[in-house]
């Protein structure tokens, strides 16, 4: 046990010789996480998104399709001129530019002529959904001219106005009614997330800090390959053949050691996440350990194997940043996993970062307890067996 | 001169001779850029990375409108983003069950009654005793870690529900102005409602049209690899640049440095066939990226002249930066820890991960001072069908950049008694 505690802690040395070494232990990851969670804000803060609007029109129907943007619960309208708004959008600093030009009056809408025009950054998500919005609220103000357009037909239909004035008489009683039975229209769609109901707050920004939190973990345990290249290169491995350690010893310190200071440095960041964030990593500590335990253990073990194939800790160093990043990647840990195809969604089921942010995502998102993460936990540990069997097999000391 | 490209070509060869190097600087940015490809639907044919999204219907009405939206969800529109679960026999509970257990990204519950609670029913309105029912709603059970996919399915409802609406009001505002004007015979009440609302689910009005940049031939295709696949490649150019100047400090560490000093080769010879060399490296680097993306991916690029002229501005600006680490280091290995460290943080702030739209103004303003974003700028130009005379902003930045802090890292280097023979 004393040999164990000696070579994790020389390990501790070597790694924190240099300072620099905190900018990738804790305050890459806080950025990193401080950021990409700005990306997705809490409910506090209007996360709607800007939609620029050029009103040339400037008449009562302009003026409604504007209130009708104002209840959007997807983009904040913010009117501008046209030179300002097409500016920003050549410089892309805004997603859509809608355009009401001059013309657009009930008038122009009696007889279809009219058109507005939105300008659409292309292959933006924000700016399909500003679409989405825009078209909903044309469609609301539209629809109400529509229906007193198609009830002037219905009447005439059945009996000819007596004269001009009449049938215009008609059209703006009936446009008066439209609108109205809009305005009185109930809410008929309600959304439920799942689980999260009374149990949980959902917040977004659990995604990031988990995803964030794996990526920066994984990456200096997949380091322990560079542990090893570098023992090996200094020929430290070869004296240890001429003490009485045995290679498990050796093993079980270097592993242990980088386990336990990846365990710290998970629990800064779940710290992080709770004191700073307000996210809610704390509900279910144990779970939670459980979790975290489970993942080091498979990245740590993913990390021997990958000593025992690499020779050099250059090598090792950029393999392991490569592979860090490249298994958070395709683990969901930078952007969720539903964005990729669903082959590919079954394909990355070989890789634990996608098991360790699958857990992660029940804790914090989908309000599950210990019981909820063992599946993921068990597959964590089955990556663990199945690497330090491989890695311990093929460890040699020189 | 030659002796410049001489040492610079020197560092060339050393780096290309550096297998694990190459790994990162080449091998890491492309299969992130693939990765990047799954996300944004690239290779799968998509406008985003969703496709096939597990959605489960359950529909208690079974009247007109609750058949119309399962319908829409199983037609043939939706065939390639919409993937219904088979649904008979399943309960709201089961359905909710499904999506705790992340079996599908949303549930759809339509409660028995939503078709009656729009459409009154044969002769309602003629009933003196009618009440309008209370409103019926529709359930969207979202699954919490997919939002993305349940947000699609709520705004495909909402549509739907939009343009229930939209027909509702057209038939009740037909009826009760034709009821006003005592133009309808009570017996034919029922007969002229029912037809109002009939199909009220296709209304579409035409009374305001959306005209739309995305569409019509002024539309631009834009490839969204053609701005991620040099979002990886500028990210990792700064761990090139730093690799660079790290070998200054090495060739110092080593001796080589000071041997090269009492040749017949002037500081400024030495110095800037170094950075010649760092600058080779990143354009090596960044072009061999691209040319890997246009044969692998069939990225298209846009003006081949604004590209090259883009690589080698963001090169040299990035360059700047490497020489300014490269000053302020004492040994190889705190360059490349904080090579590293930049490399990663100009890539978040630079745009490289996310787009910069998703941050605060001031972080926008902030991610001017890297050569990812003004990079990045460039590129998306040249993607959207902008040439070389479209660049002068981001490669006047990069230029610039790049002059003053070489400046600043000259000045260090001498301070520093760097390059004392």
């Amino acid at each position: 046990m004393k040999k164990i505690f000696a070579i994790a802690w020389k390990d501790a040395i070597i790694r924190f010789a240099s300072k620099s070494e905190l900018i990738f232990f804790i305050i890459l990851p806080v950025v990193f996480t401080f950021l990409l969670a700005g990306g997705t804000p809490s409910g506090d803060d209007d996360n709607r998104i800007r939609l620029l609007v050029v009103d040339e029109a400037q008449t009562p129907i302009s003026q409604q399709i504007l209130a009708e943007l104002e209840n959007s619960t997807a983009v904040r309208s913010e009117v501008a001129s046209r030179d300002e708004a097409q500016k920003q959008f050549d410089d892309r600093r805004a997603s859509a530019v809608f355009i009401i030009p001059t013309g657009i009056d009930i008038a122009s809408l009696q007889n279809a002529s009219a058109e507005v025009e939105l300008l659409q950054q292309p292959n933006n998500i924000n700016a399909t959904i500003a679409e989405r919005a825009v078209q909903t609220a044309i469609r609301r103000v539209s629809s109400a001219i529509s229906a007193a357009q198609s009830a002037v037909k219905q009447r005439e239909a059945k009996q000819a106005f007596a004269s001009e004035v009449d049938k215009q008489a008609y059209f703006e009683s009936s446009l008066k009614l439209a609108q109205s039975i809009q305005e009185d229209a109930p809410e008929r769609v309600t959304v439920v997330e799942g689980l999260t109901e009374d149990e949980v707050d959902y917040d977004p920004r659990s995604n990031s800090s988990a995803g964030q939190l794996i990526t920066w973990v994984f990456i200096p345990l997949f380091g322990i390959s560079a542990l090893f290249a570098y023992e090996r290169q200094q020929g430290t491995l070869r004296r240890l053949l001429t003490t009485p350690s045995r290679k498990a010893t050796f093993l079980l310190g270097t592993i242990s050691g980088q386990v336990v200071m990846a365990l710290i440095q998970m629990l800064l960041l779940v710290g992080f996440g709770i004191l700073v964030m307000k996210l809610n990593w704390g509900r279910e500590p144990l779970a939670l350990f459980v979790l975290l335990l489970c993942s080091a253990l498979a990245a740590a073990a993913f990390g021997t194997t990958m000593g025992t194939f690499i020779k050099t800790e250059g090598q090792a160093s950029g393999l392991s940043v490569m592979f860090g990043m490249v298994f958070a990647m395709m683990g969901g840990c930078w952007y969720p996993l539903e964005l990729f195809p669903p082959a590919v969604q079954n394909a990355v089921k070989i890789l634990p970062t996608t098991w360790a942010m699958q857990g992660m995502l029940d804790l914090g998102l989908r309000g599950g307890g210990l019981i909820d993460i063992l599946p993921e936990a068990g597959v964590l540990l089955g990556f663990a067996v199945i690497f330090f069997s491989v890695g311990v097999m093929r460890f040699r000391f020189e | 001169m030659i002796k410049l490209l001489l040492i610079g070509i020197k560092d060339l060869k050393l780096m290309f001779r550096d297998r694990a190097a190459l790994v990162f600087m080449l091998l890491a940015p492309f299969l992130l850029t693939i990765g990047m490809g799954f996300v944004t639907g690239r290779f799968s044919g998509g406008s985003s990375g969703l496709s096939d999204i597990p959605v489960v219907i359950v529909n208690l009405d079974k009247q007109d409108l609750g058949n119309a939206l399962e319908d829409l969800f199983n037609s043939a529109d939706l065939a390639d983003m919409m993937e219904p679960l088979d649904s008979h026999n399943v309960d709201p509970e089961a359905a909710r069950h499904l999506i705790d257990n992340d079996k599908a990204s949303a549930a759809i519950i339509i409660p028995e009654g939503f078709t009656e609670s729009i459409i009154p029913a044969d002769g309602a309105m003629l009933d003196p005793n009618y009440v309008q029912p209370e409103p019926v709603k529709i359930e969207v059970y979202a699954n919490p870690s997919s939002p993305t996919s349940a947000g699609v399915v709520k705004a495909i409802v909402d549509e739907f529900i939009s343009r229930v609406e939209e027909g509702r009001t057209s038939g009740m505002t037909s009826i009760v102005g034709l009821m006003t004007s005592g133009l309808v015979n009570p017996q034919d009440m029922a007969s002229e409602a029912k037809a109002s609302f009939q199909n009220v689910d296709q209304v579409e009005s035409t009374a305001l049209k959306l005209k739309t940049n995305q569409e019509g031939a002024d539309a631009v295709d834009f490839d969204m690899l053609s701005y991620f696949a040099p979002g990886m490649a500028l990210m990792f150019l700064m761990y090139t640049v730093s690799y660079g100047g790290r070998s200054i400090l090495a060739e110092r560490a080593q001796g080589t440095l000071p041997r090269l000093m009492i040749s017949p080769t002037q500081t400024f010879q030495v110095l800037g066939g170094k950075v010649l060399g760092i600058f080779f490296m990143g354009v090596a680097q960044v072009g061999i990226l691209i040319l890997a993306s246009t044969i692998f991916f069939q990225v298209k690029w846009g003006d081949a002249l604004g590209v090259t002229v883009l690589i080698l501005a963001a090169v040299f600006g990035a360059s700047g930066w490497g020489m300014l680490i490269t000053s302020l280091a004492r040994t190889p290995a705190q360059v490349g820890s904080t090579g590293s460290a930049i490399m990663l943080i100009f890539g978040i702030m630079g745009g490289s991960f996310i787009n910069l739209e998703s941050f605060p103004p001031f972080m926008q303003t902030i991610s001017k001072i890297t050569p990812n974003a003004w990079g990045l700028d460039g590129f998306t130009t040249l993607a959207l069908g902008g040439t070389l005379k479209n660049l002068a902003e981001p490669i006047t930045a990069l230029l610039v950049m790049g002059a003053v802090l070489f400046a600043i890292a000259v000045v260090i280097f001498n301070r520093n008694g760097l390059v004392q023979k």
